[in-house]
C-alpha cells in the first residue's frame, strides 16, 4: 500500500466525497418527489373531465364547473375566511391580554392560572366534543358561526396564550420601568408598547391558527351542519357520496380549499417554524 | 379568556367525567357507575380500537428516525438545503381532508400505488390496500408518517441549528470522521428534540387522525381503522350513545395527559 503514490490516495478520497455528495443528493430527490408528487397529482388531474382522467390526455374545465354545481364553494370559502378571521381575533384578544397579565404584571394568583393554561392545552379536544357539543345545542349555537368560532378560540387559546406570556417574559423589564417613569398606565404600556413589540408573536400566532381553522374537520362538522354553512374543508370532506369516485372533482375541491392555507404558509413559513419549536428551545 | 377555556375546555372535561359513568343519550341520563368502563374494557370492537391505537404507535419511530436522517442529510450543508426544506415542510399546510382524498387514490385497486407497480413490470397486483383491515390501517400510518416529515424535520434542523459550530470544529480536528461526527456528537446532542418530536407525534396520532380517517376509511372496514378518538365520534354522532363515548373520551383523555406528563417531566429535568 506503501507504493501507491499520494496523488493517488489524493483523487481517490476527492472521488469518494464526490459520490457521497451525490448520494444524499439523490436521496434528497428521491425524498421530494414523494413529498410533491402528491400536489402534482392534484395538479394534474383537476383539469380534467372524467373521460379525460380515464384516459389521461386532454385538459378542460368541466371538472371545475361540475365541482362549484356540487357545493356551494364561493359561499364555503367566505365561511372558511368567516370562522378563521373571527376565531383568530378573539384568539389574539385573550392571549395577547392574557399574556401581559400572566407575562409582565404577574397578579397573585398568576403561576395558578398558568398552570391551568398549559394543562388546558392537554385537553384532547375528542374528549369533550361530546359535552361540548350538548352544551352549546342547548344554547341555540349550533348552526351559528359563533358557536363554532368560540369552539375555535377556546381549543387555540391555550398554546396561543402560552406563546405570548413566554414572549412578553423575554423581552427586558426596563422597557415597562422606563414607560412607568414616563408616567404611562398599565393599559397604555399594553397598548403603544407591547403589542408592537410583539408583533413577531402575534404573526406566529395568526399563521398557526389560520392553518389549523381553516383545516379542521371536526368543529365545522358538527357545530355546522348545512351545506351553505359549511367552511370549504368540512364541505369538501362530505361532498355527496356519489362524486366520491369523480376524481378530477375531488381534485378540484383538494385543489380549492388547499390553496388559500399553501399560499399563507409559502408567505409566513419563517413564522409557522418559530412556532412549532416554541415548546423545545430556551 | 379564562370564561373561554373554563367554560368551553374545563367544564366539558367535567362533565365527560361524570358522564362516563352514566348511560346519557344527550337529554336524559342514568347513572350506572364504574361497570361502564369494565362493560367497554370488556367488548371486543373497544379492544380492537385499542390495539389499532397501539399498532399506530409501533410506527412513530419511523415518523420520528425517517426525518432525522434526512434532516442530518440536509445538514451536511448540501446547495439549495433551504429549497428542500419548504418542499417537505409544504404537507403541514395541507389538510388532513385533501390529504385523505389523495392518500385513497394512492392506495385504492386501480390507484397510483398499481400504476407504479404497473411499470416495474407487476401490473398484475392489484394492492387493494382500502379493502382489508389490516393493510387500511398500514395505509392509514403511511400517509400519517407522510404528513408528519416535515414537521419532525423542521424540529430537528432547529435543533441542530442550536448546535456550537465550534463543537464540529473540535471534533474535525481530533480527527472524527462524517459518520463519527454525526452519531456520537449530533444525534446525542439532539436528545431533547427527539424526546419532543416523540410526544408530540404520539399526540397526533391520538388525537388528530380523525379526519385523515374520516376521508380514508370511515373507520372501517370492519373496525380495521377506528382508533380511540374515531370510536368517540361514532359512538356519540352517529349512534346516539353518548355515555360510552363520555368514558372512551375519558380513556383517551388519560392517555394524552399521561403522555403530556411525561413530556413535562422529560423537559424540566433537563433544566
Amino acid at each position: 500500500m506503501s507504493s501507491v503514490p499520494v496523488a493517488r490516495g489524493h483523487t481517490a478520497r476527492l472521488w469518494r466525497r464526490r459520490l457521497t455528495r451525490s448520494l444524499v443528493y439523490f436521496a434528497l430527490l428521491v425524498m421530494t418527489v414523494v413529498m410533491l408528487y402528491p400536489f402534482w397529482y392534484m395538479a394534474d388531474n383537476a383539469f380534467r373531465s372524467l373521460q379525460q382522467y380515464q384516459l389521461q390526455s386532454g385538459f378542460s374545465l368541466a371538472s371545475w364547473r361540475e365541482l362549484f354545481n356540487t357545493l356551494p364553494v364561493g359561499h364555503q370559502l367566505v365561511n372558511s375566511t368567516i370562522l378563521t378571521v373571527g376565531s383568530i381575533a378573539l384568539i389574539l384578544v385573550a392571549s395577547t391580554t392574557a399574556g401581559y397579565a400572566l407575562g409582565v404584571l404577574r397578579y397573585r394568583f398568576s403561576s395558578l392560572v398558568f398552570l391551568l393554561v398549559i394543562s388546558s392545552m392537554m385537553v384532547p379536544m375528542q374528549s369533550i366534543i361530546i359535552p361540548e357539543y350538548v352544551n352549546l345545542a342547548r344554547l341555540g349555537f349550533i348552526n351559528h358561526y359563533y358557536g363554532a368560532i368560540l369552539v375555535y378560540a377556546a381549543l387555540g387559546a391555550p398554546f396561543s396564550t402560552f406563546l405570548m406570556t413566554a414572549y412578553f417574559r423575554r423581552l427586558p423589564e426596563d422597557v415597562i420601568e422606563a414607560a412607568l417613569m414616563d408616567g404611562l398606565g398599565y393599559g397604555r404600556i399594553f397598548l403603544q408598547i407591547m403589542l408592537p413589540l410583539a408583533v413577531p408573536a402575534i404573526v406566529t400566532i395568526v399563521v398557526l391558527q389560520f392553518i389549523q381553522i381553516w383545516d379542521d374537520l371536526l368543529v365545522g362538522l358538527l357545530f355546522l351542519q348545512t351545506p351553505e354553512l359549511r367552511p370549504i374543508t368540512v364541505g369538501l370532506a362530505t361532498i355527496p357520496s356519489q362524486h366520491l369516485l369523480n376524481v378530477p372533482v375531488l381534485m378540484a375541491g383538494s385543489l380549492i380549499s388547499a390553496a388559500p392555507a399553501i399560499a399563507v404558509f409559502l408567505v409566513f413559513q419563517r413564522y409557522l417554524i418559530a412556532g412549532l419549536t416554541t415548546g423545545v428551545g430556551k | 379568556m379564562l370564561a373561554l377555556i373554563g367554560g368551553l375546555l374545563l367544564l366539558p372535561i367535567g362533565q365527560t367525567v361524570y358522564y362516563s359513568f352514566t348511560t346519557w343519550d344527550g337529554i336524559t341520563s342514568q347513572w350506572v357507575g364504574p361497570s361502564t368502563y369494565t362493560a367497554l374494557l370488556r367488548s371486543p370492537e373497544f379492544v380492537r380500537v385499542l390495539e389499532n391505537n397501539a399498532v399506530i404507535v409501533l410506527a412513530i419511530p419511523v415518523a420520528i428516525f425517517l426525518p432525522l436522517g434526512v434532516a442530518l442529510l440536509i445538514n451536511s450543508h448540501v446547495r439549495g438545503w433551504r429549497v428542500f426544506r419548504s418542499v417537505y415542510f409544504l404537507p403541514t399546510a395541507v389538510s388532513w381532508v385533501v390529504i385523505g382524498f389523495v392518500a385513497v387514490r394512492f392506495f385504492a385497486n386501480d390507484g397510483i400505488l398499481h400504476d407504479l407497480l404497473a411499470k416495474i413490470g407487476l401490473g398484475s397486483i392489484h394492492p387493494d390496500f382500502l379493502a382489508h383491515e389490516r393493510s387500511a390501517l398500514l395505509a392509514v400510518i403511511v400517509t400519517f408518517v407522510w404528513s408528519m416529515f416535515g414537521t419532525n424535520l423542521i424540529i430537528f434542523l432547529a435543533g441542530m441549528a442550536t448546535i456550537d459550530q465550534e463543537i464540529y470544529d473540535a471534533a474535525k480536528v481530533d480527527g472524527a470522521g462524517p459518520l463519527a461526527v454525526m452519531f456520537q456528537i449530533t444525534v446525542p446532542l439532539l436528545k431533547r428534540f427527539i424526546q419532543f418530536t416523540f410526544v408530540i407525534t404520539l399526540v397526533t396520532a391520538f388525537t388528530a387522525l380523525f379526519s385523515l380517517i374520516f376521508v380514508m376509511t370511515g373507520g372501517g372496514p370492519g373496525f380495521g381503522t377506528t382508533t380511540l378518538e374515531f370510536f368517540i365520534y361514532q359512538n356519540g354522532f352517529s349512534q346516539g350513545y353518548f355515555g360510552l363515548g363520555a368514558t372512551a373520551g375519558v380513556v383517551l383523555f388519560v392517555a394524552v395527559f399521561a403522555i403530556s406528563m411525561v413530556q413535562l417531566r422529560l423537559l424540566r429535568s433537563d433544566d
